[in-house]
């Protein structure tokens, strides 16, 4: 079997900080897979250690493996731009570029990467992803408008749509939900159930509730430390470890 | 009224003058030059030569304001470069020793005398050419505009959200491709005007030319290797001379350069609204 991604012996520290400890997993393809935990447990930057985003830190320090279709990200032979296209990224504030309009927050990434060779070739790219972020149907008439008019559960599918415009393999989302309303969130939530035919996900999140609702497979963080991973339904009706039992029924958060 | 809130209006009253009052030196300065000089401001004055001390035509200050265009843009392509880059890196590698120590000596620079970096690029590029030149002025104005550009470049970098960056970056391109593409026009508020500010300096500044391009007043543009003149320069040299008509293109030029100034900073705030994010 292949696995989507793998995980070995990552440590991760930010100056002395040690943020992240011996973190090994590795997860199958076309699923969803939660990060949960409480904040601040290195969710985030496990995230950003797999598509290498962690380097804009100049304080962070990263060892160990992760290895997509087998190549390990960190090998130095490895282009940290190829690295990054294989993963679309969502943040927790949804963030498209507010200069830009709808349409060029999708056409940029493939713009700038070469992905097309011309103009009808970009417009049909930029009509699919957006189709697939559920946005094309409302922002099909504004493509020129700029992205800021948009309300913030739109920005955040607008911000999917850009991330899947680069055709990545893994698309992953820190808290995608976490600042928007209910409505908005359980139609992410819809989206991601719908993009997993196609992409693996791996998704970050301080919500035990959203990890039961979506995910095929969860891992448990705690404290830098992967406490507990495994199939969704089983961490969440006989967890392993008392903390992750703690956590899951909402004694800790 | 009681007592509390009598002294509240004093002491509102109070700052509310002291506002108004610091801001009377402007319009007097503008009102002040406008009125001695525009009345001998016409085409020709913009295009003709000046004038003899006595007698001939009432002339004007073409090779001045040509050497003044021709030396900003020079600055501004210099220090401009220069400045934009600088600016970035201060942003970017905040966290390198070269960046601190960088930043502070820009920091220092920009309180440096400008006559001072007159001097410097009068033993650096005059004395070993023998000849007063424009590249030497040109060198100078850049030397005084890039702290500006640099920290203003700085700012407008530092302003832009992390989460920005960082969406950039995901994108799977270089750090150039990021910062020149797609950061840049998010920070071009900042960016344009840090360019327009050093374009005011370079266009107002008078000691670093001092030294530096003579002022010759009745020839247009040579050539780099040449003197030249900035109307800065020949307000300073035509206002300290006894002849009354050189006084009058002195104002004039007063008019000019007060004009270049007001536009530089209205083109900059439409621009600054223009782009609002």
């Amino acid at each position: 079997m292949t696995w989507a991604i793998e995980v070995n012996n990552l440590n991760v520290w930010y100056g002395d900080k040690h943020i992240l400890k011996n973190i090994s997993f590795k997860i199958p393809k076309n699923i969803i897979f939660a990060i949960m935990g409480p904040s601040g447990c290195g969710k985030s930057t496990l995230l950003r250690a797999m598509n290498r985003l962690l380097e804009l830190n100049p304080h962070a320090r990263v060892e160990g493996q992760v290895r997509i279709d087998g190549i390990d990200v960190y090998n130095d032979n490895v282009d940290i731009t190829w690295v990054r296209r294989q993963f679309g990224m969502v943040f927790q504030i949804p963030n498209p570029f507010p200069h830009l309009s709808i349409y060029e927050n999708v056409a940029l990434g493939p713009k700038l990467n070469g992905l097309v060779k011309n103009k009808s070739q970009l417009d049909e790219l930029v009509k699919q992803a957006l189709e697939q972020a559920y946005l094309w149907d409302e922002v099909k008439n504004d493509l020129k408008k700029p992205a800021s008019m948009l309300s913030g559960g739109q920005q955040q599918r607008l911000c999917i749509a850009r991330a899947l415009a680069l055709k990545p393999k893994i698309v992953l989302m820190d808290e995608p939900t976490a600042n928007l309303d209910p409505v908005a969130s359980s139609k992410i939530e819809e989206l991601m159930l719908e993009l997993k035919e196609n992409y693996t996900i791996i998704i970050v999140t301080h919500n035990p509730q959203q990890a039961a609702r979506i995910s095929d497979y969860v891992a448990f963080l705690y404290m830098g430390e992967l406490i507990e991973i495994g199939e969704t339904s089983m961490v969440f009706t006989r967890p392993r470890h008392e903390l992750t039992e703690k956590y899951v029924v909402g004694r800790m958060g | 009224m009681n007592k509390r809130k009598l002294k509240e209006k004093i002491m509102l009253g109070t700052i509310s003058l002291l506002a108004t009052i610091s801001a009377i030196p402007i319009f007097m300065i503008i009102i002040n030059i406008y009125s001695e000089g525009l009345r001998y401001v016409s085409l020709s004055f913009l295009i003709d030569f000046p004038p003899p001390p006595i007698g001939g035509k009432a002339g004007g200050i073409g090779p001045a304001l040509a050497g003044s265009l021709i030396l900003m843009s020079l600055a501004l392509m210099i220090g401009g470069c220069i400045g934009f880059f600088t600016g970035l890196y201060l942003s970017e590698f905040s966290h390198t020793k070269l960046a601190q120590y960088t930043q502070l000596f820009l920091q220092i620079m920009v309180e440096f005398p400008t006559i001072i970096i007159g001097l410097f690029a009068y033993s650096i590029l005059v004395v070993p050419l023998k000849r007063f030149n424009a590249f030497a002025g040109a060198f100078a104005l850049s030397v005084v505009i890039i702290p500006y550009i640099a920290l203003n470049v700085r700012e407008a970098y530092k302003s832009i959200p992390y989460s920005l960056k960082e969406a950039a970056l995901s994108l799977g391109i270089s750090h150039p491709k990021a910062y020149l593409r797609v950061l840049l026009s998010a920070a071009r508020r900042g960016v344009l005007t840090a360019l327009l500010i050093g374009m005011a300096k370079a266009a107002g500044e008078t000691a670093p030319l001092l030294f530096t391009i003579l002022g010759t007043s009745f020839s247009y543009f040579e050539g780099l290797d040449k003197p030249i003149n900035a109307i800065p320069l020949l307000i300073y040299n035509f206002a300290l001379s006894p002849y009354e008509r050189w006084h009058q293109v002195a104002w004039g030029a007063s008019a000019i350069l007060l004009s270049i100034i007001l536009a530089i900073f209205v083109i900059s705030r439409i621009v600054v609204k223009e782009v609002k994010i």
